[in-house]
Order: C-alpha cells, then structure tokens, then sequence
C-alpha cells in the first residue's frame, strides 16, 4: 500500500484549508448560526437555519478528504506550472498595490488614491516614459471621476477640498 | 404573448439602447482584440455601468460586449495565434494558418460572417422558444425548482474544469459563502462572525469582479507579458463563393452551439470545439483542417457565437446562468429590479421580448460596426499592457466601489482577486463557485419550502404527488456521469 506523502501544492493547501474550515464550521455551527425565531415556542420555519449549511460542511469536508486521499494516491498533483520567485514578487507588489489602493481610497479621497496607484502600476509594468505615466496617473482619474459624477450621477469617493473646488468649477 | 412581443419589439427601438449596444459592441471587439484580456474581464468591470441605466438600454450594453468581445478575441487568435478567449482557440488553429498564407482578412471576414449568422440564428430560435419554455416552468412548484437548481449545479460541476470533484469543492464553497449574512427562511443571522458589513451579505459584484478580472489582470502582470509582433492584415477581402462554400458548415455549427446554449455549464469553448470536430468529421477534405481551411474558421466561430442566444433561456425562466458571462448578465438583471424567473414572463414579458429584440438588433450592428472596424482592431494587438493595466484597475475599483458606496467592497474585491489567483494556480474552477453562491439562496429557500410542504413523509409526498421533482432527482447523477465522461472525451479529442 501506498504511504501518504502530503507535499504542501497549492492544490493540498486550499483542500486541507478548505478541510479545516468545514470542520471548524460543523463543530461550531450553533455559535455561528442564530437560533431559529419562536412564535409561541415553536419554530417559525420548517427546516433550522443551521441545517442547509450543515449539510453543506458534511460535503464539503469530505469531498476535501477524498481528493486529499485520491491525490495522493494518484501520485500526480494538478498544479499550474511554478512561477518563477521573480512571478511571485510581481504578483506580491501588485496585490499590495491593490490593497494599499482598497485602503487609501476613502481616506485620500479618488483622485490621489487613484493617481497613485495608476503611477506604481504603470512602473511596475516597466513604462519608461515619465510623461506616459504622469498623463495617465493623472489624466486617468480625472477623466473617470467627471464621467461617473457627471454622466452616471454616482458619488466616488472625494477629499472635501477638491469636491468644493470642482463644485466651485461646475459653479456649484 | 404576441402583443407582448409587439410591445418589446416597439421599446427596443430605441435611439440610445442602439446608441449603447453600438459601444459595447465596440468596447467587448477592442477587449477582446487585446491579447491577455477578456470579454468576461470587460463585462465584470463595465457591469456597475448598466445599473445606471434603463434596462433596456443597460442589458443589451452589455449583451453587446459580450457579443463584440468573442468576436474580438478571434482578431490576435487569427492574426498571432493568441486566443483573446478560450471561445477562439479553435479559430486560431485555421485562422493563424491563412494568416501566414497571406489571407489573414479572409480568415477575418469569415470569422465575422459566421458570428453574425450563428448568433442571429441562434436568437431568433430563443425568441420562438423562451415562452413555452416560460410556460412549463411555471407550472413548477418547490420541489421540481429545487430538483432543477440541484441538476443545474450538478451539471456545471461535471462540465468545467478538469476534475469534476475539484468543481462540486468549489460549488460547495460557493454554497457556503451564499449562507453568509441574513437566512432566507427565517431571517436570522448566520455567519456573520460578528460584523455588521457582513449582515446583508456578500455584495455579487466584488465578487464577480475579484475572481473574474483580477486574476487575468495579475497573471499579465505577474507574466509582464507583453504583445507579439503584429502580423499585418492582409490578401483579399472574403468572396461570396467562398462564403457560399461555407454555408452548410456554418448552419451545421449554428444548431451544435444552440442546443450546447441551452445546457447550462457547457458554454463557447465547448461548441467550437464540437463545431469543428463535426465540420472536419463531414468534410470530404478533413486533412486540410488544421492547415488554413476557411471551414476551421467558419464552424469554430458560428458554432461559439451560436451559444449566446440559447444561454439566456435557462437565465430567463430559471434564473440559472449558464457559464460565467450569463451569471454576471443575473448581476445586471437583479440590479435593474428584473428578478429572472417565470414570474418575469407575467410580470415584464414586453421588456424580456425587448431586450431580446434588442439581441438581434446588435447583430446587425456587430456586422456594419466589425466589417469597418476589423483594420482598425487588428492594430490593437500591439497596444502596451502598461498603459491598459492600471486603466483597467482604475475602472474595477471604481466599478467596485459606486454599486454600494461602500469601502468593504473594496477590501472584498482585493480579497476575492486573490482568491482568485491561487484557485488558478492550484487548478480549481471558479466558476461552480460563482454558481453556488447564486443558486444558493434560491435553492435553501425550495428547499425548505419543500420540506414544509412533505409534512415529514419525504418518501410518499415525493412518490405520491412530485414524481416529476422525483424523476429530476433520480436521473442527476447519472446526467452528472454520463456529461463528465463526454467532456473529458472533448477534451481529449
């Protein structure tokens, strides 16, 4: 018989994640889950609210658990080819872009918070020419936000000194 | 029914429904011509667009990138042999072969003519078929919904990805995060862990955005994949002989990519590969297939466009989106008021019949708007992904952000592009996650509709008086086995 080797693939660790999570959630389902509403001691609704998600975890974990046992048994693992430790730091310094950017937008206000990110992205991507970056960093969002506030009608995001100067300039 | 559809045909005649099906038709061809972006990518990031609009001028918005963008990903799969979508890989087998015999526009006028009649086909058919289809589902009752829901889930697990069980993981993931927020029985909390963000649930678009866009957007960047060389457009323009060559290929093809349409889960990638496989097995010359046969082009695009129509049935009556694109038309149909479903026939027929007029429509458009623009999108190929990347983020998060005004949904987007990125790498679907998370509340609900209903005598109740709902149930495993065992034989083939 074949010994289990677990090497940690991508494919393993979202399996075993996926594992704990579904036992963690059936044991703590009753923590997790309101009891049900009573009307006159009796339950509002024919089927608890805990049950549904319940019988969900029970799949879920063990589908993890036969595809942890069947990859193993297999041997092969389905993965992606590996990327390369330079892919990983491209792929880190844009998900920190775009988390830095999820951050700074309400606090910096749309424009800024966009700007900037647009201007990391594009030298991230290896843009050379300052003049590209800079138009687009800045001609971008400005674009965006008159055709959303304008065109649309919809609010972005917006430091209070630069919604009363565009208002001022819309002679607002 | 007839002056429902005199009635939608009137309101579909509208200057800026043309107006705004003309720009996304336009806005999904020059998506699609980029090498590394997608049609999906273009509809989750433009998607927030429709909700300010009238849904008859926002739905065939989108409908008109959608249709656009396949077309559009044939222009870099013929020109440099670089799929723009997983629709155009067939194409690309033919089209980048007569494009290095010096007959790239030829390749490219079939591909537009042969998307045009599939599509239109293939609408029309929806036109005739959506109302007795509506009609049956009406007659439906908790059970036979629930049945249905659960063969729908069961059907596009076995049908994407490469490993059915990874897909029912990632539907049951999906499933699971649909729980999160208020329950749609008894209105009471669950999952919440506490948070208040989290009491109306997980907002659709973050996530249809995040794990559809993002990952695209990162593995460009991640890749810092930059265009080919272009291959410049070139030989003469189609003539009509070799168009009428083509034409059985073509018909053969348009019904292969409606009757796939109609089946949730099996999509675009799928009909272009069985319409080339069928064109290549009926051909008296199938050695030229593979080798710059205009047929290769003609039967991957009719049989890809073909699908458009028919997906929209299962949308329509059930409220099942069939593939990734109809599950963000449902996103644009929920956020317009339009809840899919049969009760929509009763209550909105006029405007269903509209918006599918409207299809037919921007066909039309797509023709006059592809045949003068295709020089035009054939320069696009070699447009820089620095100056396209931070656009395209800009409209994702902005995108993102004015559906609810809501910085969370920002954090979520961020959240779910990352998820998106490792379920990439580590192989697993997104989409039967996409697709439990919608189907999940209306499901729960059947469900436990049905479970009233039973009176605690499952067995009886089902035997005695919901065989329908009880034959649905039977026979999803074995629909389940016997589809995976088909795609794993496309595939193969």
């Amino acid at each position: 018989m074949k010994k289990f080797t677990f090497r940690p693939t991508p494919e393993i660790v979202v399996l075993v994640v996926l594992l704990v999570v579904s036992l963690l959630g059936l044991l703590f389902i009753d923590a997790l889950v309101a009891p049900p509403k009573l009307l006159f001691g009796r339950s509002l609704t024919a089927v608890a609210p805990s049950l549904f998600p319940s019988i969900i975890f029970v799949g879920l974990a063990l589908l993890c658990a036969v595809l942890l046992v069947l990859l193993n048994l297999q041997g092969g693992h389905e993965h992606e080819a590996s990327l390369t430790p330079h892919e990983w730091r491209r792929g880190v310094v844009f998900f920190g872009t775009m988390t830095l950017y999820a951050l700074t937008m309400e606090p910096f206000g749309f424009l800024i918070s966009t700007a900037l990110a647009v201007a990391l992205l594009t030298w991230q991507m290896g843009n050379q020419s300052w003049i590209q970056t800079v138009l687009l960093a800045f001609g971008g969002p400005i674009l965006l936000y008159l055709a959303a506030t304008r065109l649309l009608a919809v609010s972005l995001p917006e430091l209070n000194v630069i919604e009363l100067a565009y208002a001022r300039l819309l002679g607002g | 029914m007839l002056d429902q559809f005199a009635e939608g045909f009137g309101m579909a005649l509208r200057f800026d429904t043309f107006l705004m099906m003309s720009l996304g038709l336009f806005g999904g061809m020059l998506v699609g011509a980029l090498p590394g972006f997608t049609t999906l990518m273009a509809m989750a990031i433009l998607l927030p667009i429709s909700f300010f609009l009238d849904p008859i001028v926002g739905i065939p918005f989108l409908l008109g990138i959608y249709k656009g963008g396949i077309f559009g990903g044939s222009i870099p799969a013929i020109l440099i042999s670089m799929p723009g979508t997983g629709a155009a890989v067939a194409t690309s087998r033919d089209g980048y072969k007569l494009t290095q015999q010096g007959k790239s526009r030829k390749a490219l006028d079939m591909a537009l003519f042969a998307s045009v009649f599939g599509d239109t086909s293939s609408d029309i058919f929806t036109i005739l078929m959506i109302f007795p289809i509506a009609f049956l589902v009406m007659q439906f009752g908790p059970p036979e919904l629930f049945a249905v829901l659960l063969l729908s889930l069961v059907i596009i697990a076995a049908t994407s990805g490469s490993n059915p069980m990874k897909s029912l993981v990632m539907m049951m993931l999906g499933l699971w995060l649909s729980f999160i927020g208020t329950d749609p029985l008894g209105g009471v909390e669950r999952f919440t862990f506490g948070l208040f963000d989290l009491k109306s649930g997980i907002p659709l678009l973050p996530m249809l955005i995040g794990v559809f866009a993002i990952p695209e957007i990162a593995s460009v960047v991640m890749r810092n994949e930059r265009a080919k060389q272009l291959a410049a457009l070139m030989g003469e323009r189609l003539s009509r002989a070799e168009f009428r060559r083509c034409v059985r290929t073509i018909c053969r093809s348009t019904v292969i990519g409606t009757a796939i349409g109609i089946v949730p889960g099996l999509g675009q990638v799928v009909a272009a590969m069985m319409g080339y496989s069928a064109a290549k097995n009926a051909s008296d010359h199938p050695e030229t297939f593979g080798e710059g046969e205009l047929e290769g082009v003609a039967a991957a695009e009719a049989a890809n466009n073909a699908v458009n129509g028919p997906t929209m049935v299962p949308l329509l009556t059930l409220g099942i989106p069939g593939d990734n694109v109809t599950a963000i038309l449902l996103g644009a149909f929920v956020a317009q008021g339009l809840r899919p479903g049969p009760q929509l026939f009763s209550d909105q027929g006029a405007t269903v019949f509209a918006i599918l007029v409207a299809m037919v429509f921007a066909n039309l458009l797509f023709l006059v708007i592809g045949y003068l623009s295709i020089p035009f999108f054939s320069r696009l190929v070699t447009i820089k992904v620095s100056i396209l990347i931070p656009i395209v983020i800009m409209f994702a998060f902005a995108g993102a952000y004015v559906f609810r005004s809501d910085s969370v949904d920002l954090l979520m987007l961020v959240v779910f592009g990352l998820f998106g990125i490792i379920a990439r790498i580590a192989k697993f679907d997104v989409m039967p996650m996409v697709m439990g998370f919608i189907l999940g509340p209306p499901m729960e609900y059947a469900f436990g509709q049905t479970v009233a209903m039973t009176n605690g005598d499952a067995f009886g109740f089902f035997l005695g008086e919901r065989w329908g709902a009880l034959g649905i149930l039977l026979a999803i495993p074995v629909i389940g086995f016997l589809l995976w065992r088909r795609m794993r034989a496309v595939a193969a083939g």
